[in-house]
């Protein structure tokens, strides 16, 4: 591999590798069957993958559409442009539709379903037929919610707080609910798979310490996916049940505690951030080496971290409940343990910088996705210790800095990091290269527009505008406008990639098995990959991050 | 009124406890700096530094890696628990309040607050108190979950429908300041926000006993109509349910099914929110139960009676307030102020 | 990777596993199929487990009113269907060893009777419920009479006695039909040789619900009487 000399420029110009002749190939994964049938009832998980692709994208513009609206609205303070209930239900969607339908899916269901068999050299995942399953399942929750919030309207926010949701809201909040259910056992079913397969399926040789962090990363949500989730479902049977037949648990007039769903509700969703970070970092983790060529610092802290995070997300979830009554010592003791995550986020962020210095860079796409990633992640990381720190959440709590932290999480990490894996493994998912000068285009329309629309946001949150106000004072305007102008651009820097991706799908160059001269099994195999991924079995390296240009493995005396 | 900046970029402090949440965020701020900023140097040098094709030593050092893992993981980690510290000491001084603090009962209701000052004086929305006194907010909810949220003080806490929870203050800066819900609670949740009035001693105790309170009377009126509902019906705002205006419904005389002509005074008014069933309205015998076609209704035909009571569903104080404001509604009836 | 146990020539064994394609030795098929089942039982103790923790803090806050609710259960009901289930996985894990020893005509017997047992559960449920409908002790019917109205939380107790059964119940009801399912394959001969490993592994679950209904008789019934 003699790539490290190469100069910067055009991904191919540099390719040392022979594309092969895809036309010649007509077997690859893709082109082996072409029915609608092969396609909807196929069990091979790179289908399965693509599937998923298509349908959170379709959420993701539905997510934001109503984001648009909603930034719509707060153009002008007095609500002239939409009345109160509008906005409520506009602002549902977004929440209901990103949180739910498109960030929890996001990376594990697309890239988790198409890499981690070919990341461990596997045919395909433990149970393929139930992975088709998970995908219908999802449909059919997302179904119910779409019908319910997009033409129904529903306006409780994607919270769904009780007695709000169950007692006072007139909207179709249970055909919402339900929807929400049955997507949850979408998650438990793809996390029980990707948990099965990343124990039993792995290629001889493929020890857990030779996994890319990818994989380690998406084993510590699957966990999340196996631990969390039935705790939501069945705290979201529960409202069902309340809201249908006033069963009473959260209902203070027959006993019932209205604080005991938020307690359920977040302790799922709490560690549901992670289920979200995680499988960002595991993408930022392989892009962050292939474009340096050089190996990932400190590979076993990493993953350490994926497991970290993955534990201690279960013990927060009371930050945010400290200005709903709970007890002052609940409260300090999840200030504590709140900051506590600060630690294995930390060695994330440190260990890519590290991996960085004294690399060999290559600023393509896939890298700048990656490095917007970091810089946003860190700032929306520490805001989250802002919040964590138990006075000054008295004030910023439940405002617009609550708003900004999240969505520079949410976007900035997850967003982020979708992107620059989907551009990263995008001529390994499709056989074709997307257009470079595009791409850095549109990576930096996005860092830009995602700024200009939430950093204001912060300061917002700070002068006391609370969050998910349709109406507010005058004195905020200036900032919500120049909010909603960033929103533009954000909103152009998201419509470039669907354009150009698309098109190099027909008129885009050949892709090669390792345009990027990346490490990793899922390089070793051609680009479409055959149907059951590979040739043979599969030659595991000694090492993972097998870069030329080596960083020490750190805390231990392995090689 | 305020004088409010198109642009503000520190909010107004009016408690010492709020200067110290402003160094406490300040302080984090300085440290987020210094953990964040040289990262961020560091990784666009490294990326310029160490881009493909420039010549740069590459050289990699198998030392001391265990350590700097070590360090980077605790440093940060034990800074910011300087933090924790501080904002916990501040929080928990927040949650005990001073014995001789006045206490302030608050109700957050679909979409109102109403304060009632110990004195027993009550107020909707908007809130007068003393500066250099301890107030202490006993606050619970009639609904749904809201949050009084009090920006000026850096204070916030939720109304919790099934019991009881209190923060405390003490103010030491006058002027008029905002306050919100900031928990979401329904439809009209950014329009459930108030005024925080801080003033001296003297002037709090002048505008107690000089029926302050009066002086916003109307618009407390205009809240409350909102909130027990009266203007989804009477003001055609839901759609399908129709009842009379009552616009100009003051002073008019009233036809009533039975053929007697009441003139709609402060006491019929009263007397037709706590029992609508009785003195049933003329021009609408059709309908079943009898109709209600008070002020201009009786030309428009029949108004089915589906007017709950209110009887022991709105306190004194806010039916007087409601009774004063449709005493007024014909000069206030369009564009009235919320 | 444990090695490849059985199955490496199924003809000349009553007992094995067909490998699936995707799978490289039958011995990781086991494996996967059992982690997987362990995995999804996980997550379903996890769901009942916030179900009875909120059962037994009810307990804690309103322990007059639970006592009073609970006192309308029917307990002996409750403690037969307890013996009925204990039977039911007596007679599951009977099926397991038979097909592990490929006595596959016995072990459709067992699956059968299995499933017998836990219709007779539903049965025995079926009747509780409606002598609780009788006794004016369904309190989420909005048209009907509450027998103990003006202690509200009572409501709640028994209301989540319901949700607690009835999910119970349902996990039953599609675990027989699942059972009656594999039985009807399983009499087909040539069974044992390609499948012995869904009987295993159907096995876990049943022993499952089985489990539930243990944590879930002395936390609703007894515990409160």
């Amino acid at each position: 591999m003699s790539s490290a000399g190469t100069l910067h420029g055009d991904a191919a110009a540099r390719d040392p590798h022979t594309p092969l002749p895809t036309l010649d190939r007509p077997d690859d994964y893709l082109h082996a069957q072409s029915t609608l049938r092969s396609w909807f009832l196929t069990t091979d998980h790179k289908r399965i993958a693509l599937l998923y692709l298509a349908s959170i994208t379709a959420f993701f513009v539905i997510g934001a559409v109503a984001a648009g609206f909603v930034r719509l609205a707060l153009v002008v303070p007095d609500g002239a442009i939409m009345t109160n209930d509008t906005y409520n239900k506009a602002f549902t969607i977004h929440g209901v539709v990103m949180v739910w339908f498109f960030l929890i899916p996001s990376i594990p269901a697309t890239f988790g379903n198409f890499l981690i068999p070919l990341m461990i050299g596997a045919k395909d995942l433990a149970f393929p037929k139930l992975n088709l399953t998970s995908w219908y399942i999802f449909m059919t929750g997302a179904l119910f919610t779409l019908v319910a919030v997009v033409l129904g309207g529903v306006d409780t926010g994607w919270t769904f707080y009780a007695p709000l949701s169950t007692a006072f809201s007139n909207t179709w909040v249970l055909p919402a609910l339900i929807g929400v259910t049955i997507v949850g056992f979408s998650s438990i079913l793809t996390g029980l798979n990707f948990v099965v397969t990343i124990h039993t399926m792995r290629a001889p040789g493929m020890t857990w310490f030779r996994l890319p962090i990818f994989v380690w990363t998406h084993y510590a949500t699957s966990l999340i996916f196996l631990l969390a989730t039935p705790v939501i479902t069945l705290a979201l049977i529960l409202l069902i049940a309340e809201r249908a037949f006033h069963v009473g648990v959260f209902d203070p007039a027959y006993g019932g505690d209205p604080v005991l769903f938020q307690h359920l509700f977040w302790f799922y969703s709490h560690p549901a951030v992670y289920i979200m970070v995680l499988p960002g970092m595991g993408v930022i983790s392989e892009i962050v080496p292939a474009f340096a060529q050089k190996k990932l610092f400190g590979y076993r802290f990493v993953a350490y971290a994926a497991i970290g995070l993955a534990s201690v997300t279960f013990f927060v979830w009371g930050h945010h409940m400290f200005v709903n009554g709970q007890s002052d010592l609940a409260s300090l003791a999840f200030s504590a343990l709140s900051f506590a995550v600060a630690v294995p986020s930390a060695v994330k962020v440190y260990n890519w910088t590290a991996t960085i210095h004294k690399g060999s860079l290559r600023l393509d796409t896939p890298m700048l996705y990656a490095m917007g990633y970091i810089g946003l992640f860190v700032l929306g990381g520490l805001t989250g210790l802002y919040l964590a720190t138990l006075a000054i959440n008295q004030h910023i709590h439940a405002t617009y800095f609550v708003v900004a932290h999240f969505h520079y999480i949410m976007v900035g990490g997850t967003v982020l990091a979708f992107l620059g894996g989907l551009h990263f493994w995008w001529p390994k998912i499709t056989g074709r290269m997307y257009s470079e000068p595009w791409g850095r285009i549109s990576a930096l329309f996005i860092f830009i527009g995602f700024n200009v629309t939430f950093f204001p946001q912060f300061i917002l949150g700070y002068l006391g505008m609370p969050r998910r106000y349709a109406t507010y004072p005058p004195e905020f305007q200036l900032l919500n406008v120049l909010s909603s102008a960033g929103s533009t651009i954000l909103a152009a820097g998201y419509l470039f990639p669907m354009v150009y991706l698309v098109y190099s799908l027909w008129f885009g160059r050949r892709a090669s098995a390792n345009p990027w001269d990346a490490k990793g099994l899922e390089w070793e195999t051609a680009s479409p990959p055959p149907p059951h991924n590979f040739a043979g079995v599969p030659q595991v390296p000694k090492v993972p991050y097998d870069y030329p240009i080596q960083a020490p493995e750190t805390g231990s005396h392995h090689t | 009124m305020k004088a409010q900046s198109a642009l503000a970029l520190w909010p107004p402090a009016a408690s010492a406890t709020a200067v110290e949440t402003d160094h406490i965020i300040l302080g984090f701020t300085v440290l987020t700096l210094l953990l964040t900023v040289p990262v961020f140097l560091a990784i666009t040098y490294f990326a310029l530094r160490y881009r493909q094709g420039e010549q740069a030593d590459r050289s990699t050092d198998e030392r001391r890696s265990f350590l700097i893992e070590i360090s980077w993981m605790l440093i940060p980690y034990v800074l910011t628990l300087f933090f924790f510290g501080w904002g916990a000491k501040l929080f928990i001084a927040s949650r005990h309040p001073p014995p001789d603090a006045m206490v302030v009962e608050a109700v957050g209701r679909q979409w109102m607050w109403k304060f009632q000052h110990p004195t027993g004086q009550s107020e909707i929305n908007d809130l007068h108190l003393p500066v250099d006194q301890p107030v202490r907010i006993r606050i619970t909810s009639q609904d749904v979950i809201h949050a009084l949220y009090l920006p000026a003080l850096r204070l916030q806490i939720a109304a919790l429908p099934d019991r009881t929870t209190e923060i405390w203050f003490k103010a030491d800066r006058t002027g008029t300041y905002r306050l919100y819900c900031s928990e979401y609670c329904g439809t009209d949740h950014s329009v459930m926000d108030g005024n925080l009035t801080l003033m001296t001693q003297a002037e709090y105790q002048e505008w107690l006993t000089h029926g302050g309170a009066q002086q916003s009377n109307l618009a407390a009126g205009r809240v409350i109509y909102e909130a027990y509902g009266c203007a989804g019906c009477h003001d055609g705002a839901v759609a399908g349910v129709k009842a009379p205006s009552l616009v100009g419904l003051y002073g008019r005389p009233v036809h009533l099914a039975d053929g007697r002509t009441l003139t709609a005074d402060a006491d019929y008014i009263r007397a037709k929110i706590l029992n609508p069933n009785e003195n049933r309205l003329a021009g609408d015998g059709e309908g079943e139960g009898g109709g209600q076609g008070g002020g201009k209704g009786s030309g428009k035909g029949g108004y089915k009676q589906v007017m709950p009571s209110f009887r022991g569903v709105i306190p004194a104080d806010d039916l007087d307030r409601l009774v004063g404001y449709l005493k007024a509604y014909d000069r206030v009836a369009e564009g009235a102020p919320r | 990777m444990s090695a490849d146990v059985t199955g490496a020539n199924p003809a000349a064994d009553p007992v094995g596993v067909t490998r699936a394609e995707h799978f490289a030795t039958v011995g990781q098929q086991r494996h996967a199929a059992t982690l997987g089942m362990w995995a999804w039982l996980l997550t379903e103790l996890l769901l009942f487990a916030g179900l009875f923790l909120t059962a037994l803090i009810l307990r804690l806050l309103h322990p007059e009113a639970v006592q009073a609710a609970a006192g309308h259960l029917k307990f002996w009901i409750g403690a037969t269907n307890t013996v009925v289930l204990l039977c039911s996985s007596l007679t599951m894990s009977a099926a397991i060893e038979l097909s592990r020893l490929g006595w596959q005509r016995m072990m459709v017997g067992c699956l059968l009777a299995t499933a017998s047992l836990g219709a007779l559960f539903l049965m025995l449920k079926g009747y509780e419920y409606y002598a609780d409908y009788e006794e004016h002790m369904m309190p989420f019917l909005a048209r009907r009479p509450y027998a103990l109205a003006e202690q509200p939380a009572t409501r709640l107790f028994v209301n989540l006695y319901y949700v607690a059964t009835a999910l119970h119940a349902l996990h039953l009801f599609t675990g027989i039909a699942i059972l009656l399912g594999i039985t009807w394959k399983a009499s087909r001969p040539g069974f044992l040789q390609r499948h012995q490993n869904w009987i295993e592994v159907y096995g876990l679950y049943w022993h499952f619900i089985d489990l539930i209904w243990i944590i879930a008789f002395p936390v609703l019934y007894v515990v409160n009487r």
